[in-house]
């Protein structure tokens, strides 16, 4: 195990990267709770994180009260302790996910070096200039000791030495970024927790869509903005299939009212980009030649491209797109999802339909994905348990006496 | 407010409404979820995290979806005795 150097990199919150406290603490300790709990009340105090939905929501998971909530649900496994220093390397597409990585892995108890995306995203700043204020504060200190949070180009020296000095790495970023950090030298104790490409869905049931009150459907709208449209369908928890359980048509009506609801939602939106549209008229082009199971497309003007497939075939998530573009399907039960559910498989929205359900038949049938299923809106919310980890748990160790 | 004189829960779930969506006094009593744009699903975080925190509770799940209005707010923090002044 080599101690952590100070390397060329841009160090945008703490000191010098070999100062760093490496000396672990419990799991949801008093300090960190403090900590993200005044972080959670410093962002939430600026007016000027109201545009960045995202950045609200990160602010709103570290709010008190749910670490609290948190900290009970863990209830007193005293013999854990954080494993020591967590390298995080975190994505370039989903702003906030450095800063949650970052939350957990001081609640699991470590200390934490994260390698933030270069694309210098005005999240990123607004947390950090809020970290560096809290980190002056009396009190918090210790945590601030275990922060930092750095810049550099792709540059595998800086990861490899980085590597080596880690009890963990929490990997973003997809399977090339995957595979090849996994080729750099790591501690040998090294525990790594990788956040490959992934795919979500969703899943309505007509009859509920039609029986829900005018609000419930306005809503279900907002829920769905949020999960897709807020990054651009960019994230993994993000559906990009939309799959209908009813009678043919009942579906047809329901289709109706809840994209009819999603379209007005966000005709009240500022203007999407031009180029978003493009992307999803040539990427429409694109599938209608390579996959046959398309039977009509659905538009609605440049905002959402839908389109119909015959039947779920295995495979179709590579043809996901982005901005808004949906595949739909109509099925008589959820069953039919293992048709194409696999190991890539992560999240599943639901309306109308028992999250029960869905858990059950992954579990009784042995699916080997899925490992999320929440209502429409809660896509986005990354917690503590994520992509069939218990993180808090992965990245701390038990200290046995048996 | 004045010195030694601290604020009553009416002022302090008052003030709450106030600095996270930014709504004038007046127009609070009958304020409603999605009647001004600062009370949106964003603002609705702002306000449910200001509204722990002052009043130092954990709103239950359902309890925050059901915050609905400026006067359904009161019914549910009085499940918390957090009681409002006459």
């Amino acid at each position: 195990m080599k101690c952590v150097s100070d390397l060329p990199v841009e160090v945008l919150v703490g000191g010098r990267l070999s100062e760093i406290e490496a000396k672990p603490m419990q799991p949801y300790s008093y300090e960190a709770v403090a900590f993200l709990a005044e972080l959670s009340q410093g962002l939430l105090a600026n007016p000027a994180i109201r545009t960045y939905p995202d950045l609200v929501g990160f602010a709103y998971w570290c709010r008190k009260a749910n670490l609290q909530r948190l900290a009970r649900d863990w209830k007193s496994q005293r013999q854990r302790i954080g494993r020591g220093i967590a390298f995080h390397i975190a994505p370039g597409n989903v702003p906030v996910n450095f800063a949650f990585s970052l939350g957990i892995g001081l609640l699991a108890g470590n200390a934490n070096i994260v390698r933030v995306s270069g694309k210098r995203h005005p999240q990123t700043s607004l947390i950090c200039a809020e970290i560096d204020r809290i980190a002056k504060q009396l009190g918090h200190e210790r945590v601030a000791s275990m922060i930092r949070v750095i810049l550099y180009p792709h540059d595998d020296a800086i990861t490899a030495a980085l590597s080596e000095s880690c009890h963990a790495r929490i990997l973003w970023g997809g399977d090339t970024t995957i595979a090849h950090l996994r080729t750099l030298p790591v501690s040998p104790r090294c525990v790594d927790v990788v956040f490959a490409d992934r795919y979500s869905l969703c899943v309505m049931d007509a009859s509920a869509v039609l029986a829900a009150e005018k609000e419930a459907v306005e809503a279900l709208a907002a829920g769905f903005y949020n999960d897709v449209f807020v990054l651009d369908q960019n994230a993994c928890s993000s559906p990009y299939l939309v799959l209908w359980r009813g009678d043919a048509a009942e579906v047809d009506r329901a289709m109706l009212r809840f994209w009819g609801a999603v379209e007005h939602l966000l005709l009240s939106k500022p203007p999407s980009p031009v180029m978003h549209g493009l992307d999803k008229y040539a990427h429409l082009c694109r599938i209608s030649v390579l996959l046959d199971s398309c039977v009509s497309v659905t538009r609605h003007q440049n905002l959402i491209y839908r389109v119909r497939l015959r039947e779920l075939s295995s495979g179709i998530e590579h043809y996901k797109g982005r901005y808004g573009f949906f595949f739909e399907a109509v099925v008589k039960s959820v069953e039919s999802l293992k048709t194409i559910v696999g190991e890539r498989y992560q999240t599943v929205t639901c309306f109308g339909v028992d999250p029960e359900e869905i858990i059950s038949l992954v579990v009784n049938m042995g699916w080997t994905g899925i490992d999320r299923v929440v209502p429409v809106g809660k896509a986005l919310d990354i917690g503590v348990v994520w992509d069939g980890y218990n993180l808090i748990e992965t990245l701390s160790r038990t200290v046995a006496d048996c | 407010m004045q010195k030694g004189n601290p604020m009553t829960n009416r002022e302090k779930y008052a003030a709450a409404f106030q600095t996270t969506l930014m709504v004038e006094e007046a127009k609070l009593s009958n304020l409603k979820y999605q009647d001004v744009s600062t009370w949106d699903s964003v603002g609705h975080m702002a306000l449910i995290a200001a509204l722990e925190a002052t009043f130092g509770i954990e709103l239950h799940i359902d309890d925050i979806i059901d915050f609905s209005s400026y006067a359904a707010g009161q019914a549910i923090l009085a499940k918390y005795s957090i009681r409002m002044e006459d």
